[in-house]
């Protein structure tokens, strides 16, 4: 009786897709080793009966060297032999490596299917392999498939069930790859071709003087389309819907509401000149939504979108190689880029994807690094929205002063720290250019995924918000932290409440420094605070249960040291 | 005779893997991912003086750290 169905392979060879594939479960996936660190589960239905698929972390062999693979590995043994099924997915475009893997499956006696992957793109590459050789020499079940496309899917699940136990003399590696070399001469044929124009970009993204010009101009391009596209979209669909249609609506609602007391306030909020202000009025159905909307939405959009983009086409390992030199100063690795980038979008995946790091003094440093000095898309959109009509000074401001921070504290970091950091081992894929369709829906679960975490703790907290502030509960905290706030960072004291909303959301808080009248200086000064000081509290809870208790009150006495020391820093200096 | 390690060749250069110091788990690491005594390797860049090495092992392309790089010896043909 079949339990459970593990998928298992080497990093980035398509697991993910296949899984979704099979179970109709959507997953992540992208062109780059180590999308998934954790296990996914999910149901296929054989000859009617449920059965378990789970889809583990990838790994190059049975003896795990990271702690993905362990999970992967042990995961695997939970099960006796005659209760699992295995399906080994290996990249058709790289059988030869993949096959390490595979002969230590058999010699351990799983039941294995072989899931050749790819297929299309080792065909286009002028990879040919005989599929029937292949299954002769294994004596396991070879199928050719292609993951994206869905073809040999069907098939794989039908040859599922013809998998045995049979376990066999175990060997080395040193002998499993001389076995490699002789299965490999048998059914791979090489098709001898000119460098293609993606083989030569390939190289030329790598190499020291090419791979920087690109690397710079991708990651300036990248900043002005987010922007454009971000603009766009709050320029022609979201403010043009929220100013002509809704604000219309809610005024025509506000005249009926004779008795402006409690509801009044809590829903529409303050009046701004006799007027709905999007901006300044804070209530829940009229600041609340058009922060999670109009503002940060827009940018959450097109970050995502062209963050996809990247992942997919397999950019990211290559700016890995670039950066690794400069993050190895902060105690990082090349590869630590990809959780970085991750915290761009929302510092949860950026702390959940340290995991990709095999040290724990690595973990420590990146997942503080990124709740510290990576600002998340929603609040990186209300900066924009803020700061950005007192020209690009302010915006580029906020950067700099977070980049400086980064390269300083890692560097602190680094030299105080004990433990070691592991060395650089990365395979670089190749660039794939995945059909449009599979962005869209990675695009589609990203934003969906936003809206549902964010729009409850929006609204919750706006109408939080303003009933403290209507029965005006807000005040003893206030006039407590005032003091601190004013005279060291140079802010009204009215910018307590905004801080300490901070906690609960980023984009928020900024939106309630908007009705305070701040200047573009003390506007600088809050935003900038905002992004280093306390992450909100999701990615509070990713990093307790990233670091434990430990490592998390000490990421967070660093960041209120630092929030604090810069705070004093800029307000001495530029509001003076 | 003297040892020589990936960061001290030239980009482009075929050479083969003679040996990898620096413990057996490196070794291993290296092994099961297809780099190990006796596999010729193409180094195709390096980064920098102390950056990365980029290298061809059959049909993989890997980036090795500048320390990991300089634990595996080689060979020119």
């Amino acid at each position: 009786m079949m339990k459970k169905i593990y998928l298992i392979g080497n990093p980035n060879v398509g697991k993910s897709v296949v899984f979704s594939r099979l179970t109709g479960v959507q997953v992540m996936s992208s062109n780059y080793p180590g999308t998934t660190v954790e296990f996914t589960k999910g149901y296929l239905t054989l000859s009617d009966t449920k059965v378990e698929v789970v889809d583990l972390p990838g790994t190059y062999s049975l003896d795990p060297t990271s702690g993905a693979e362990e999970v992967a590995v042990s995961l695997l043994k939970e099960f006796s032999k005659e209760e699992i099924a295995v399906i080994n997915i290996i990249d058709s475009t790289n059988l030869e490596r993949n096959l390490l893997l595979t002969l230590q499956l058999i010699e351990e006696g799983f039941p294995v299917v072989i899931c050749m992957n790819m297929c299309d793109d080792a065909s286009h590459r002028g990879v040919h392999i005989d599929i029937a050789k292949l299954e002769e020499l294994l004596k396991v079940p070879v199928i050719s498939t292609c993951a994206l496309t869905g073809v040999g899917i069907k098939l794989l699940t039908q040859r599922i069930k013809e998998v045995v136990s049979s376990p066999k003399g175990k060997q080395d590696h040193q002998q499993r790859w001389l076995e490699i070399g002789r299965i490999i001469e048998q059914v791979q044929r090489l098709e001898h071709r000119h460098h293609t124009f993606r083989e030569i970009m390939e190289d030329a993204s790598v190499r020291p003087v090419t791979g920087l010009l690109m690397a710079g101009g991708i990651i300036f391009t990248v900043f002005r389309i987010v922007r454009f596209i971000g603009e766009g979209i709050i320029n022609r669909v979201t403010d043009p819907i929220f100013m002509n249609i809704y604000q219309p609506l809610l005024e025509k609602l506000s005249v009926h509401w004779q008795e402006k007391g409690f509801w009044f306030h809590l829903l529409i909020g303050d009046l701004i000149n006799g007027k709905i202000d999007f901006k300044q009025s804070l209530g829940v159905l009229t600041t609340a939504p058009y922060i999670e909307l109009g503002m940060v939405l827009p940018y959450v959009v097109s970050f995502y979108f062209i963050l996809s983009l990247l992942e997919d086409i397999g950019y990211l390992p290559r700016l890995a190689v670039l950066l690794d030199n400069l993050l190895h100063r902060l105690g990082l690795h090349g590869y630590a880029v990809i959780p970085v980038l991750l915290g761009f979008g929302c510092n949860v995946p950026g702390i959940l994807s340290t995991r990709v790091l095999e040290s724990k003094r690595e973990r420590f440093i990146a997942a503080t690094i990124i709740s510290i000095g990576v600002p998340c898309i929603p609040l990186q959109a209300m900066i924009f929205g803020l700061l950005g009509k007192f020209g690009g000074f302010y915006v580029g401001g906020v950067y700099l002063v977070l980049f400086s921070l980064v390269i300083i504290l890692g560097t602190i970091l680094n030299r105080t720290l004990t433990g070691y950091s592991p060395e650089f081992l990365l395979e670089i894929p190749p660039y794939r250019f995945p059909p449009l369709l599979m962005l869209w829906k990675k695009l589609y679960f990203r934003i969906r995924g936003f809206l549902v975490e964010a729009t409850p703790v929006v609204l919750l907290g706006v109408c939080f918000i303003n009933i403290l502030l209507y029965f005006k509960l807000f005040d003893f905290v206030t006039a407590i932290f005032a003091p601190i706030i004013h005279g060291l960072f140079g802010l009204p004291k009215e910018a307590v409440v905004a801080l300490a909303i901070g906690f609960l959301r980023k984009d928020v808080a900024v939106g309630m420094l908007m009705p305070l009248g701040l200047s573009a200086n003390q506007l600088f000064i809050g935003a900038t605070l905002l992004a280093i000081s306390f992450p909100c509290v999701a990615s509070f809870v990713v990093l307790a249960k990233e670091l434990g208790f430990k490592g998390l009150v000490k990421s967070t006495l660093i960041m209120i040291g630092i929030s604090i020391i810069v705070g004093a820093l800029l307000h001495f200096t530029i509001l003076r | 005779m003297k040892k020589i390690s990936l960061v001290q060749i030239k980009a482009n250069e075929k050479v083969r893997v003679l040996e990898i110091l620096g413990g057996s788990n490196l070794e291993n690491k290296l092994l099961s991912m297809g780099v190990y005594k006796g596999k010729p390797v193409v180094k195709l860049s390096h980064i920098g003086l102390q950056g990365p090495v980029v290298i061809k092992a059959g049909r993989s392309i890997l980036a090795l750290g500048h320390s990991v790089a300089e634990k595996i010896i080689i060979e020119r043909e």
